[in-house]
């Protein structure tokens, strides 16, 4: 009964407290891929991803009905650091829909303008504004109008101590004329946040700082113990609110003594649900969380539950690896000889008959696509063509002479051309995720499995060139590149059987594999070279090869291929691929299968689409 | 020289031009859609004073559509020139547009042109027609979207002198839309700020790009008196895509240049 009343007290303050409107509130899921494709189109990094942000402490000076509700003492405000823009998850600051809806525009396009990330808070984002309203004078008018919804929302410097009036007084005068201040005055207490521009000290801080925690800077894993604490304690530090950069100073609060503002350690490469979720929950009541990138601590832990299987076991490696080079978007070099990929051919595969639930599928198939195979014919009797066809003409003349009525048809022939003069190299992600369920009664590996059949059985029925490649890597030195069928072999039995025994592997290092792949691609003398890439998530491994740099080294590797006369294509079951496939394929060079169990019937005609 | 039609340089294309012309050089012309590649053509056949024969190349295009064909007139068979060994006969320009859209053996009969034996054997007819000094042949295609069965035979690119076209920079685009529509320069200015936004969409969330011929037709609605978020939207936005997302981040990039 305590605990219920309790509850509804809460719920009243808060109520009164917050002084959102809810029923203005406009979603960041709402218009995200809006923000998303506007943030590009004002000139922002394609390149980096949209998320909500969390909410930061501000504190700031609170109302007595917030404090007395504990509300009001977290903001959600805007920032972009190397991977990610972050904009709040929700915004119903102004009674008008409209409003808060340009206000998610306003923060997308402040975002957008190029400003160095080193100056101080008040005039990046002084400078931001500028900037953007002289390239986008439309701007303005709503520009304005935000301001002077912001500024009523504001506290009123009269009211408050002095060193705080003068502080506000200067915000609002850099709102009304951005441009016009250069030193925020100092003041003990912080100021009220300012959702109208980006985060003064974001969590995960500008690139010259974080760039020994985000960065993951390349080390040879003898030196790690040491210097992962130290890092560690660094990012620690840096999650520790504001950093007196802006000129005001705040180096006490009682409270922070027994926060939570320390490192939690969130392990993410790992797939365990259970883990994750307890550390969020945990991590919901922080003010920011650290996630270490470090090489070591996780690859340490992975050691334990995924080790290598002991060599010679399933797998035979056709010789000792090949180097390979990967990307480093941060450094934007290429770091020569960085991977070592093994061609491997399955051992323990024996020979294989075409499964007989996928035979009926096969039958038709093989018949649509025998259409497709080179043909080379004149078509008789054509209203127009190259060549007089003089059966028809003889026979229209004759027609005419005995008086009958002459059907008209043409007198032309014409000559259709069907010449297909390509190879395809299909190469499919079997990674640890395709150990997933993807309906009821298959796992995705089993999709895969499937698609490789069905698509083997329709290509080997045009005639044209193919080969097929499964892989999954285990950090840089182990790149597993299984051979299915390569393009000298032939697709019998015994390819049918390398492709029965397809597993799930490890993780999804693609660049490589794409290198590699493009090699033996662009070795083949068609003129015509197609890549297609069988994936069901994003790149990553367990080492940093995630997020941006998996994505950046798979979009330079793919590049390559294009710069070798290769087209890249991607089909994928990833319901989420639209956010990054894009930034890799372009918009026309991948399909999202929306029913994963529809692949094997989807990926032929796709095949057959494109190549048509 | 009044009706030339009107070309804003924005390098030294036109005077590579005259150049290959002046020594027969056949010339291959590459930019997306809408740059002023079919412009350009006109404006030099006009500026030297030679016919243009323009063939929109496409799939079915075959050898015959280009030298010509017998046609049957009245029972008898009577040979008709296409385009092509018409502009060999006149001495004047011949531009194929598009040209990868032609099947690759089509545009092998160009070769004996595009070389400088300068000849267009016609099979058919058993002529052999040597081109005067004044034919000249334009290939023109747009690297942006090949289809992947397609592309130009090496051995036919490799007769041709190229030229790479693509968007003018800001201030030439904007003289662009002054010269076609005699748009004011304040709007010149915000439709080429608006195009460069879009650009930068490319391979990413749009397949093609709001090219010079769309600024145009906004100028021209503009000008015509209609408002101006109205005719980027017609012109601009529903154009390029039928994505209502997409569409509605396009109409917003509009709305913070032109005011709402």
């Amino acid at each position: 009964m305590e605990e219920y009343v309790g509850e509804l007290w809460h719920k009243l303050v808060t109520r009164v407290a917050d002084k959102q409107h809810a029923d203005a509130a406009v979603s960041l899921n709402e218009i995200s891929k809006t923000a998303a494709i506007y943030f590009r189109a004002l000139g922002g990094d394609a390149g980096l991803n949209l998320s909500a942000a969390p909410p930061t402490r501000h504190g700031a000076r609170r109302r007595w009905m917030q404090r007395l509700a504990t509300s009001g003492e977290r903001v959600e405000l805007s920032w972009r650091d190397g991977e990610t823009l972050r904009l709040p998850e929700r915004i119903a600051l102004f009674s008008e829909r409209g409003l808060n809806r340009d206000l998610y525009l306003w923060l997308v396009a402040l975002s957008a303008a190029k400003i160095n990330d080193d100056l101080p808070w008040i005039i990046r984002n002084q400078t931001a504004t500028l900037t953007t309203l002289e390239r986008f004078p439309g701007l303005l008018p709503r520009y304005q109008q935000l301001v002077e919804a912001m500024l009523a929302l504001r506290p009123a410097p009269a009211d408050l101590p002095k060193e705080e009036a003068a502080q506000e007084s200067a915000i609002r005068q850099a709102l009304q004329q951005p441009g016009s201040i250069h030193v925020l005055p100092p003041s003990k207490k912080p100021f009220h946040p300012v959702p109208l521009w980006t985060h003064p000290t974001p969590p995960v801080s500008a690139p010259s700082k974080v760039s020994a925690s985000d960065g993951a800077p390349e080390r040879d894993e003898s030196d790690n113990s040491n210097t992962a604490k130290s890092r560690r304690k660094h990012a620690a530090e840096r999650t520790d609110m504001p950093d007196g950069k802006d000129g005001f100073l705040m180096l006490f609060r009682a409270e922070s003594l027994f926060s939570w503002t320390e490192y939690i350690k969130v392990n993410r490469p790992q797939d365990e649900e259970d883990d994750l979720e307890s550390a969020a929950q945990a991590a919901e009541d922080m003010d920011s969380m650290t996630v270490a990138r470090d090489n070591e601590t996780s690859a340490a832990k992975l050691r334990f539950d995924l080790d290598l299987p002991p060599a010679g076991e399933d797998d035979a490696p056709l010789d000792e690896g090949i180097s390979l080079p990967e990307w480093d978007y941060k450094k934007q070099i290429m770091q020569p000889d960085y991977c070592r990929l093994q061609e491997l051919v399955t051992q323990q595969a024996g020979h294989c008959e075409l499964p007989t639930q996928l035979r009926r599928t096969a039958k038709r198939l093989r018949s649509q696509f025998q259409a497709l195979a080179p043909t080379r014919t004149w078509l008789k009797g054509q209203q127009d063509g190259e060549e007089i066809d003089l059966d028809a003409w003889v026979r229209q003349e004759a027609d005419l002479l005995s008086g009958t009525h002459p059907d008209n048809r043409g007198v032309y022939r014409a000559q259709v051309n069907q010449q297909r003069d390509l190879a395809c190299l299909l190469l499919a992600d079997l990674s640890l995720s395709t150990d997933a369920y993807a309906s009821d009664h298959a796992r995705v590996i089993d999709v895969i499995r499937d698609s490789l059949f069905l698509f083997s059985e329709a290509l080997s029925a045009t005639g044209d060139r193919f080969a097929m490649y499964g892989f999954s890597s285990l950090k840089r030195g182990n790149v597993r590149f299984n051979r299915l069928k390569s393009f000298d072999e032939r697709y019998d039995s015994a390819a049918r059987g390398r492709i029965a025994a397809i597993k799930p592997g490890y993780y999804t290092r693609m660049g490589a594999a794409i290198r590699h792949a493009t090699t033996l691609l662009a070795a083949q003398p068609q003129r015509q070279r197609l890549l297609l890439l069988l994936t069901d998530g994003k790149p990553n491994d367990v080492d940093r090869y995630e997020g941006r740099y998996g994505i950046e080294d798979t979009r330079m590797a793919l590049h390559e291929a294009r710069q070798q006369g290769l087209r890249p294509f991607c089909v994928t079951i990833d319901s989420e691929a639209n956010e990054y496939l894009p930034h890799l394929f372009g918009t026309g060079g991948f399909a999202v299968i929306k029913k994963p169990e529809d692949l094997p019937k989807e990926l032929p005609l796709l095949y057959a689409q494109m190549t048509r | 020289m009044e009706n030339l039609p009107f070309y804003q340089p924005h390098g030294s294309e036109i005077e590579l031009f005259e150049r290959a012309w002046r020594n027969r050089l056949p010339l291959l012309i590459k930019g997306p859609t809408g740059c002023g590649k079919t412009r350009f053509v006109a404006h030099m056949a006009a500026k030297l004073g030679l016919p243009l024969h323009t063939v929109a190349c496409h799939d079915d295009l075959t050898a015959a559509d280009l030298v010509g064909r017998h046609l049957i007139v009245d029972g008898q068979t009577e040979w008709s020139d296409g385009p092509l060994t018409r502009a060999v006969r006149e001495g004047g320009i011949c531009y194929l547009d598009e040209v990868v859209e032609a099947r690759k053996d089509t545009t092998v009969v160009l070769h004996p042109l595009a070389d400088d034996r300068r000849i267009l054997p016609i099979d058919r007819t058993g002529e052999q027609l040597a081109a005067p000094p004044s034919f000249m042949l334009v290939v023109s295609y747009n690297p942006g979207y090949q289809n992947f069965l397609k592309g130009m035979k090496p051995s036919t690119r490799q007769r041709f002198i190229s030229l790479a076209f693509d968007f003018p920079p800001a201030e030439q685009e904007e003289a662009i839309l002054i010269g076609e529509t005699s748009i004011d320069a304040m709007s010149a200015k915000r439709l080429v700020s608006i195009a460069n936004a879009f650009r930068a969409l490319r391979d990413h969330d749009l397949e093609e790009v709001a090219s010079t011929r769309l600024l145009v037709y906004a100028a021209t609605l503009m000008k015509d008196g209609c408002d101006p978020t109205i005719a980027c939207r017609a012109a601009l936005v529903e154009t390029l895509t039928d994505d209502p997302e997409t569409a509605v981040a396009l109409r917003e990039v509009i709305d913070a240049t032109f005011g709402r």
